[in-house]
């Protein structure tokens, strides 16, 4: 029985130092399991756990055919650490062999387009990082990645291209450095284009491998929109060679040519020389980085009676047999006042037609006077004078169209004949394309729409039809404006062979200080074909050397509207100009 | 602690059923090496997701490439440029065939450099273009040869219908 008792006593101790062993891990179990799990739980998942941000894709900008004017790349910073720099070692078959720094910089410095002497600098010390290249595309990328050197590391971030380079690149804007948007559609259409960020959490082992499973998108990423333009690239680059050609030429400030597909409102191109690449903006003096076609506001001069022309025809205060006297100066009903044209002649009497051919400022202004002041500048105003256009783009300047009542004596006559009033490429190209859509003036489309990844449309521009003048009154206008071209003396190098062309010429002098400078804005605005019109295309040429007529905007003129009609097929012309009095007596002038 | 004697048979009876035990320790084998398995094939997939992914990355960048590549050559300003180093002019009298009515708009005329509105060499910058259209005498003579190679030859129209093809037109 004593060997049963010292069993049972044993049993006892070891069952206490069991107890006692469990008690121990119990609590540290609790204190592990319950008290701290929380911290615990949360410092081992930071240590196997990473969050990532899943940058949006900036969409792309394209033109009307898709042909893409912007899109989004990667570039690559290529970074050293050269406190690890040292041979590189490989064994290929057994043998091992060598490659000494020197050998590396010599193969890697002209991938990087420095010196092997620059790039030694480059990665001298002991830091743990050195830019050696900023900004490198992904050929060169590739190509280094290829020379395999452990200590070469790459950040890897997006970048914007512009393929086509400065063809609309006025119109469309650039991006910053850091990838925000700085200027035109880039930046007015950021909403569109720019896209949410998403955002991503997982496990990775200790060897840097994800854990499967164990992914949670925290954010979903959401790709920017393209935005589709309604430019059309290819007659935007042929207007903006166009354009370059005649600045050099004539050592111009600055030209612009807007062309509008007039039954749609559609501005198939805003070209403009200077212009800026947008892939290298500062390559561009800081006045050419916008675009003066809605930027600048300028006098536009003779450009203007055409339209006040058309408010004659629908005010019925005049038709198209009616004459004014027309003298090359004439003295105005209050002191100091007078006009001249811009030629010296006998005294004309002169049709509306006669007026537009000759481009006469006594006789546009005697007709325009007869209507009242109110009626002048609300027909302004429904031209689209005086406001920005609807587009609103950035830093649009509205012109400068004053209150009637604020008209003196002399801004009364002046309006007529295009002084005393300032205003902007696009506002005059859609005065003009009211008058070729039968008088209803359309809003302008630069931007189609803007759709997601699915092709579904998440932003569409509304357009709106104002009527300014009634139908009958812009066909006839038509009519006499292609006068201008038929026997200007101007007007006539602007005809095209084949299609009938209707158009007004303006030298506009440049107001300079209080008075008018010696340095003119030409224009030519006009459209074709007359008897179902097609396109509008406007042209300024701002501050052309020893330039004092508007013939130079003639050439620009007939060269974009013809490869205008070439491009779209219009097929030419197969009816004549009716016979409406243009001449100086205010008689039909013989056709050649 | 007690100890109690028991009869043979109830001993029998208490003994652990042997089979039951088996079943439960197999059991335990085989949900273990199932689990490790299932464990191996998703680490498996997790580097064969890796790999997948960088050869993804490696490729993007490759599509990349080649689209700046195509971008640049399809340029307006190497278009222009290239013409012009082909020596053409752009014509502005275009000329129109209406084929419902028969008729033909404008008339043709031979374009010439004089008369040539717009120098047909690029003035529009584009900093963005790396890769031009190369008319060297080697590449011009090596496209020469692959297609000489690849066109069909003519002048077996007979034979060709038998083949499936489309006969050559008949307009010479």
């Amino acid at each position: 029985m004593g060997t049963h008792r010292s069993l049972s006593r044993r049993l006892g101790v070891f069952a206490l130092i069991v107890l006692v062993m469990v008690l121990g891990l119990g609590i540290r179990l609790v204190d592990y399991q319950v008290v701290r799990a929380e911290q615990i739980r949360e410092e081992s998942f930071k240590s196997r756990s990473i969050t990532q941000t899943l940058p949006a894709l900036r969409g792309q900008i394209r033109d009307s055919s898709g042909q893409v004017l912007a899109r989004t790349v990667f570039r690559y910073d290529v970074n050293a650490a050269p406190k690890n720099v040292g041979s590189v070692f490989k064994t290929v078959d057994g043998v091992r062999t060598e490659r000494t720094v020197e050998q590396i910089v010599a193969e890697l410095a002209p991938l990087i387009e420095l010196t092997p002497e620059e790039l030694a600098v480059l990665l001298a010390g002991d830091s743990e990082y050195s830019n050696l290249a900023k900004k490198v595309d992904g050929e060169t990328y590739n190509a280094i990645r290829e020379l395999n050197i452990p200590w070469i590391y790459f950040d890897a971030f997006a970048d914007r291209l512009y393929p086509n380079g400065a063809v609309a690149g006025n119109v469309i804007g650039f991006v910053g450095s850091d990838g925000e948007p700085l200027a035109g559609l880039e930046r007015q259409y950021n909403t569109c284009l720019a896209g949410i960020d998403g955002q991503e959490t997982f496990e990775r082992s200790a060897e840097g491998v994800r854990i499967p499973t164990s992914n949670v998108t925290t954010q979903p990423t959401q790709n920017g929109g393209t935005l589709n333009l309604a430019i059309d690239a290819n007659l935007q680059f042929f207007a903006q060679q166009v354009l370059a050609n005649t600045v050099n030429d004539l050592g111009a400030q600055w030209a612009s040519a807007v062309v509008v597909e007039v039954e749609t409102g559609k501005l198939l191109a805003a070209a403009e020389a200077p212009s800026v690449d947008p892939n290298d903006p500062a390559a561009s003096d800081a006045n050419n980085r916008g675009s003066k076609i809605f930027q600048a506001a300028f006098e536009p001069g003779s450009i203007m009676k055409a339209l006040t022309s058309a408010m004659v025809l629908d005010t019925k205060t005049a038709n198209a047999y009616d004459t004014v006297r027309a003298p090359d100066y004439m003295k105005l009903d209050f002191a100091g006042g007078w006009i001249k044209d811009s030629f010296g002649h006998e005294p004309f009497n002169l049709t509306l037609g006669g007026v537009l051919r000759y481009s006469s400022n006594t006789g546009m202004s005697s007709f325009g006077v007869k209507i009242d002041k109110e009626t002048r500048y609300n027909y302004l105003q429904k031209f689209g004078f005086g406001s920005v256009s609807p587009l609103r783009f950035e830093g649009e300047s509205s012109g400068i169209l004053h209150d009637y009542k604020d008209w003196d004596k002399m801004t009364n006559y002046a309006t007529t004949y295009g002084q005393g009033i300032s205003i902007t490429g696009i506002q005059m190209a859609y005065a003009y394309q009211a008058m070729a859509n039968e008088g209803v003036r359309l809003d302008p489309i630069l931007v189609e729409n803007c759709t997601a990844d699915d092709g579904s449309i998440i932003y569409q521009p509304k357009q709106n039809a104002t009527r300014v003048i009634s139908k009958e009154t812009a066909k006839l206008n038509l009519n006499l404006m292609e006068k201008v071209v038929e026997f200007g003396g101007v007007g006539r190098n602007a005809a095209i062979d084949g299609y009938r062309v209707a158009g007004k010429t303006g030298t506009a002098q440049i107001k300079d200080g209080s008075g008018y400078g010696s340095q003119f804005a030409i224009s030519f605005y006009g459209l074709a074909p007359v008897e179902n019109p097609k396109f509008i295309v406007g042209i300024t040429i701002y501050k052309a050397v020893g330039v004092s007529n508007s013939l130079q905007a003639t050439f620009p003129f007939k060269a974009i509207m013809q490869q205008a009609l070439k491009t779209y097929r219009v097929p030419p012309s197969t009816t004549k100009s009716p016979d409406l009095p243009s001449g100086s007596q205010g008689e039909v002038e013989p056709r050649n | 602690m007690a100890v109690y004697m028991v009869s043979q048979a109830q001993a029998r009876q208490l003994r652990p059923n042997m089979t039951a035990g088996l079943i439960i320790v197999v059991g335990i084998i085989v949900v273990l090496l199932g689990q490790l398995a299932l464990n191996m094939v998703l680490t498996q997939d997790a580097y064969h997701l890796r790999s997948l992914k960088l050869e993804k990355r490696d490729l993007a960048t490759q599509v990349q490439i080649l689209q700046e590549e195509v971008d640049s050559l399809a340029s307006p300003q190497n278009l222009a440029d290239a013409a012009n180093r082909l020596g053409m002019v752009a014509n502005p009298a275009s000329v129109l065939l209406d084929i419902e009515n028969d008729r033909v708009f404008g008339k043709p005329r031979p374009a010439s450099a004089e008369n040539a509105v717009v120098v047909s060499a690029n003035l529009v910058a584009n900093s963005a273009m790396g890769t031009v259209s190369d008319f060297t005498a080697a590449t011009v003579a090596s496209a020469q040869v692959s297609e000489s190679v690849e066109t069909p030859k003519p002048a077996l129209s007979g034979l060709v219908l038998e083949s499936g093809l489309i006969p050559a037109s008949p307009t010479r």
